[in-house]
């Protein structure tokens, strides 16, 4: 099975777990409908007494404020983000006015910022045949500024997945079913890690500038897509080991007196057992790369600044006054697809969080 | 857990092996070989060097990256001890590190239960909304968190003590119970670290909130019904049925989280860069803010050297105490 291949599969299994929970909020109302009329019905059957239900209505409502209450500072802010061209802070309270929202901000991110393209100066790709870099080139037409920042994002991210699934998935199966000399100290070596992501970064940044400028890898995406493949690699190999650990040899051994050969076990047990973990290893290394910004602030030139560091960037423009309206759809553009894809995942995730000795 | 499965299955993995291209049994090493290589490279490394720059008296980039600087041992370890500013900073962190911790513990601990509870109905969409900080990037929800604490008349949090003023004032309540606002949340010392605190434990919790609910699962129903039977009452059942399931999981997820607190960088940096007049600097703020502001290389790469020693204590606990390495050593 090709590179390709997995990685179209792998999109897939995403977007059909994105769809099965989406189907499944859609029809949430009906069975919320299901569960009052079965209440109902114990009442009058004299199945609960009203008191008993009463108190479970109590508690969910308690539930449900504590929910709100923790989430309030999102939904402000994507109220926030609909209220372009009114004072956010004013005697009127604390959210928008409704009658004044309106998509000014995204117009603003879409055709003005520099997220798509710079300047909002849209253009097109056009491919160039018998040019001077090749037979084939590749150029922007249309745009008289060039590629925004979510280019330089997405260019940093297919690195660092590359290069961390190309590093983590071999490994994790290694450490699941060989046994080799150092494997036992390198694998403690990466429990230690997995805690010490973006803290490190910043406590070595100093040694990371004057190494990277003396061997002249600055303001190279390449490298630093590269540099957060390998933070993300002791976190994500453990977590993937631990996955692969809980499918039984005895699968293998099956396929293999079945007469199938090594690679044929790895494509058709071990790779199809491990998608969940693979699905959540792919957001984990697509956040490493995706949303780092205070390295690559230091490591690279403006033209070359990924949409994290743009956010950051609008986030303290000016000391005091960060321009809402604005902050808050670009973030929300910036961080919504990620947000989905991790929410449908949110089974998988919590599985891969509450990793190694939790049964202890 | 599976790896022991491993361990008992010899005559599979003995018969796996066989089938394998290499004869040599380490060829494991091999596929790992990569990824130790790239971190080693790119974390391991930088380290090492930063432990050097330590012992140099590096005083700009230039004299960092062009080898002006000299070796002077020792002297900026030296001289951090002595430096008040270190103080103030380590002081703070730990600070930081222990009130963020109990009330994360607290907050995450009364989640977990009310979303765990057979009462509660939609406990499962509830607990996917409450994990939601751990989708968003830091650099989104940390400066949103600066926009609710504005010192502004009109930020978010000056408005609702506001409002409480007026619902209090209409109770006629003493004026003990009243804020005084506008509180500067961001340009007093201690309600800048109120914000810090507030910020990290909204963060943290969803993090241990996912490991409760876990822990709080394994635990069978039938034992919550047994010492009901035994007529047990709510607080009796909690001591002696839930505590004993969350206890581990709670102590390993405290020492991770602090860990990651201890490291916290973003927050002070976006608040207010570790002001008031520096005297919120958690320790990687401090660190940086050497470097990048006053030119100090060597003493900065001294201080974040004893962070990286500290957080790299915290792990090690957890590695030996906390289980978190089940699984590695037994083959």
């Amino acid at each position: 099975m090709s590179a390709l291949a997995s990685a179209v599969a792998l999109a897939a299994s995403v977007a059909a777990l994105v769809r099965s929970k989406l189907v499944a909020l859609a029809t949430a109302p009906q069975r919320f409908v299901v569960m009052i009329q079965r209440a109902i019905y114990d009442v009058r059957t004299g199945k609960r007494t009203a008191w008993d239900v009463t108190k479970s209505v109590l508690m969910s409502l308690f539930g449900l404020a504590m929910v709100l209450v923790l989430l309030f500072p999102l939904f402000w802010i994507t109220t926030a983000s609909l209220a372009e061209g009114s004072r956010l802070f004013n005697t009127s309270g604390i959210f928008p006015d409704p009658s004044t929202y309106n998509l000014g901000a995204y117009r603003w991110v879409i055709f003005e910022s520099d997220f798509f393209f710079v300047d909002g100066d849209w253009g097109y790709p056009q491919l160039v045949l018998g040019g001077e870099s090749g037979p084939v080139d590749f150029r922007w037409a249309g745009t008289e500024t060039g590629p925004g920042a979510v280019f330089n994002s997405l260019y940093i991210v297919s690195v660092t997945l590359v290069a961390g699934f190309g590093m983590i998935v071999p490994a994790a199966y290694a450490f699941s079913r060989r046994q080799f000399v150092g494997r036992k100290r390198i694998l403690y070596g990466y429990v230690l890690f997995t805690q010490i992501g973006a803290g490190l970064s910043i406590a070595t940044l100093v040694a990371l500038y004057s190494l990277f400028s003396t061997y002249g890898l600055t303001n190279n995406l390449f490298i630093l897509g590269l540099f957060y493949a390998a933070s993300a690699i002791p976190f994500n190999t453990w977590l993937l080991k631990t996955y692969m650990d809980n499918i039984p040899v005895s699968y293998e051994e099956a396929a293999m007196v079945d007469g199938a050969s090594f690679l044929d076990t790895i494509r058709e047990v071990i790779l199809p057992l491990t998608k969940p973990g693979l699905a959540v290893v792919l957001i984990f290394v697509w956040l490493a790369g995706w949303n780092e910004f205070i390295i690559a602030q230091t490591l690279l030139r403006p033209e070359n600044y990924p949409l994290s560091v743009e956010l950051y960037n609008i986030a303290t423009e000016g000391r005091f006054s960060t321009p809402w309206t604005r902050f808050a759809a670009f973030a929300n553009l910036f961080a919504l697809p990620v947000a989905i894809v991790y929410f449908a995942a949110q089974r998988s995730v919590e599985d891969g969080l509450s990793f190694g000795g939790m049964e202890g | 857990m599976a790896s022991s499965q491993i361990g008992t299955d010899v005559s599979g993995l003995s018969r796996l092996r066989a089938a394998l291209p290499f004869s040599n049994r380490d060829w494991g090493l091999l596929l790992v070989a990569p990824g130790v290589l790239l971190f080693s490279s790119f974390m391991l490394y930088p380290i090492f060097y930063l432990f050097y720059i330590s012992l140099t008296d590096a005083t700009f980039a230039g004299s960092v990256i062009g080898g002006g600087a000299e070796l002077i041992g020792l002297g900026n370890y030296a001289q951090l001890l002595a430096d008040s500013q270190f103080w103030t900073s380590m002081t703070t962190t730990w600070l930081f590190v222990a009130v963020s911790l109990v009330l994360k513990v607290f907050l995450a601990v009364g989640i977990a239960l009310l979303l765990n509870h057979v009462r509660v109905a939609g406990k499962r969409y509830m607990r996917a909304a409450v994990i939601v900080p751990l989708g968003f990037p830091g650099i989104f929800t940390i400066t949103v968190w600066r926009g609710m604490f504005s010192d502004a008349r009109y930020g978010v949090f000056n408005t609702i003590l506001g409002r409480y003023n007026e619902f209090m004032s209409s109770l006629s309540a003493p004026e003990l119970l009243l804020f005084d606002v506008p509180i500067g949340f961001l340009s007093g010392r201690w309600e800048a670290f109120f914000a810090y605190v507030t910020t990290e434990v909204w963060l943290a919790y969803p993090f241990m909130v996912i490991i409760i609910v876990s822990a709080l699962q394994d635990v069978p129903r039938s034992l919550h019904e047994a010492a009901m039977v035994d007529g047990a009452g709510a607080l009796q059942r909690f001591r002696t049925v839930t505590l004993p399931a969350i206890k581990g999981p709670v102590l390993f997820a405290s020492i991770l989280t602090a860990a990651t607190s201890f490291q916290q960088f973003l927050i002070p940096w976006v608040f207010n860069q570790g002001g008031p007049s520096r005297q919120n600097e958690l320790i990687i703020v401090y660190g940086y803010r050497e470097a990048i502001t006053f030119n100090q290389f060597g003493l900065s790469a001294a201080i974040l050297i004893v962070g990286i020693a500290f957080v790299g204590m915290f792990m090690y606990v957890a590695v030996r105490y906390g289980g978190l390495a089940e699984g590695v050593g037994d083959e």
